[in-house]
């Protein structure tokens, strides 16, 4: 590439995903896989998918976020900026849902049932939702990047934490946690169907959006991403999990080194499409080139 | 009051003196530039090179200063938009944000020194004390507003008197570059935009930005550009891998 080549040709972001951008990676797919479980654990009231599900928000989430920010001792600042932008919002609900967590937890062991636990589950249930939701607020709201500037994603970005969440219940369920297993892999499935439709939609939208779009896809289909989209979305995060269900809805039983190969792949796949949304970012040109 | 640039591309020379100037007033690290240097073939059978002479474009509803999560990038009463690095906390949602990608994250293989792991340079001591460059935050042009607010308390007029004009339109061997009120109908810069149809790079984002380009075929002809072209089928991206 000459110099400035750049500038005159589709662009894709690389700030947010190459060299130390990985940590921003980590952190999204985490505040989703985060949030979408703590969010099955409040429906199966399960105490250990709870506390699973706050540490991946506060020691993985916060973590690879703050390893990533360039001066992360001035996240204070950040966090004192809500009115500024889903970037500061984001880092608040972070730390909400860490304290209300925290709090509800603590009474779902020792006090279950009262009512400061009902609020607690509450406020720590709507924080884990947005937590879930604002990394895909986050690239919506860039115009620059058209493939990322869709209501969709978001959308997308919830329903792919809840995938994860149902993933790690039936893990949770398999090593004798509190959680039924057969409404966990219920779950699963149809949320499984849910993403691969959602993910349908999200492509076909946007190659027909307009041109640094559709290159975006194309990137993703045919590109260097192609790889990752391929095998690590479709294959692993769709074709294999999709085997395991339909296999233990005809076999009626599954054993437990299946399912948690399931779980695996359908994780391995969450990653690849935070992944590849990212790398696959892409800008208009600065200057259009002329015939 | 909002200052602005007219690049006047029919008289860029591709000297690169801009960036040098801004190199020297900055103090700038070697692994980035402030306003950048497009040069793009244009005209077929027989080529010829356009430049397009490219900087923030300080937009008057910038990205930037919408997706700022700690206010450390503002946009000033006269249209100036400026980071203060030590409120910036280097997300990079900015850099991210901006469409025009104008904007720099400095890390640190940006600032390994002219000569690196050999000799600091006077110039380079220079610049630690002069103006500072804070590894892992971003960085982008200002319009010399030092020099506009120096020369302002001095009772100049930023675009006519040197002292108080930005640096790469002092040193523009070619005068491409116009500086100056573009409130003021008056001014050489509305002049310019009016009489010889300024226009801004990508208005579809409504960023309003406060540099406009003249007289460049790109922008302003009539023929198709490539990206027009209904039937043209995309090529994967994957530049600069």
């Amino acid at each position: 590439m000459e110099a400035h080549q750049w500038m005159i040709h589709y662009t894709r972001q690389t700030e947010w995903i190459d060299r130390r951008g990985i940590f921003l990676w980590i952190a999204f797919y985490a505040g989703g896989l985060g949030g979408g479980l703590y969010l099955v654990s409040l429906y199966f009231n399960s105490l250990w998918g709870m506390l699973i599900s706050w540490l991946i928000i506060a020691v993985i989430k916060g973590g690879t976020h703050l390893v990533y920010l360039g001066k992360p001792l001035r996240f204070w600042r950040i966090i004192t900026r809500p009115q500024t932008s889903w970037l500061a919002r984001g880092f608040i609900f972070v730390m909400l849902f860490v304290f209300f967590g925290a709090i509800q937890m603590a009474l779902t062991y020792w006090l279950p049932g009262s009512t400061a636990e009902i609020v607690f589950k509450v406020m720590a249930g709507i924080m884990a939702f947005s937590v879930a939701l604002y990394t895909g607020i986050i690239l919506k709201n860039i115009k620059g990047v058209p493939f990322w500037n869709s209501t969709l994603l978001p959308v997308l970005f919830i329903f792919c934490g809840l995938l994860g969440g149902f993933g790690l219940a039936v893990v949770i369920a398999l090593n004798g946690g509190d959680i039924n297993l057969a409404a966990a892999e219920t779950g699963s499935r149809w949320l499984l169907l849910a993403n691969v439709l959602l993910i349908g939609i999200y492509l076909w939208q946007a190659s027909a959006k307009e041109n640094t779009s559709k290159q975006s896809v194309l990137e993703q289909l045919r590109g260097h991403s192609a790889p990752i989209f391929w095998i690590g979305i479709v294959l692993l995060g769709i074709v294999i999990p999709l085997g395991i269900a339909l296999a233990g809805l005809i076999m009626n039983h599954m054993s437990s080194i299946v399912l948690v190969t399931g779980v695996a792949c359908e994780i391995i796949g969450g990653l690849a499409l935070r992944y590849v949304v990212l790398k696959a970012g892409a800008y208009k040109p600065l200057v259009a080139k002329p015939q | 009051m909002r200052w602005g640039m007219v690049v006047d591309l029919s008289k860029c020379v591709r000297c690169y003196a801009c960036l040098a100037a801004c190199r020297i007033e900055h103090f700038l690290p070697m692994g980035i530039n402030w306003p950048r240097l497009v040069a793009l073939e244009t005209g077929g059978d027989s080529p010829t090179v356009s430049t397009y002479s490219v900087r923030c474009n300080q937009c008057k509803d910038a990205p930037c200063v919408e997706v700022c999560p700690t206010g450390a990038t503002t946009r000033r009463e006269d249209g100036v938009v400026t980071v203060d690095q030590d409120k910036c906390v280097g997300c990079r949602y900015c850099v991210v944000a901006c469409p025009y990608q104008n904007r720099t994250f400095l890390s640190k293989d940006k600032d390994q020194g002219f000569f690196p792991g050999r000799v600091v340079t006077d110039f380079e001591k220079a610049g630690k004390k002069l103006y500072k460059h804070q590894i892992g935050t971003t960085e982008k042009c200002n319009f010399c507003a030092e020099r506009i607010d120096a020369g302002l308390a001095k009772g100049l007029k930023p675009g006519i008197d040197r002292e108080a004009t930005p640096a790469c339109v002092n040193t523009c061997p070619a005068r491409a570059l116009t500086f100056g009120d573009l409130d003021d109908p008056n001014s050489e810069v509305s002049r310019l935009i009016r009489e010889k149809k300024g226009f801004q790079l990508h208005p579809e984002y409504n960023t309003d930005p406060s540099v406009y380009f003249i007289d460049g075929k790109i922008g302003q002809s009539d023929e198709p550009k490539v990206d027009d072209k209904a039937d043209k089928e995309p090529e994967a991206i994957g530049v600069g891998e």
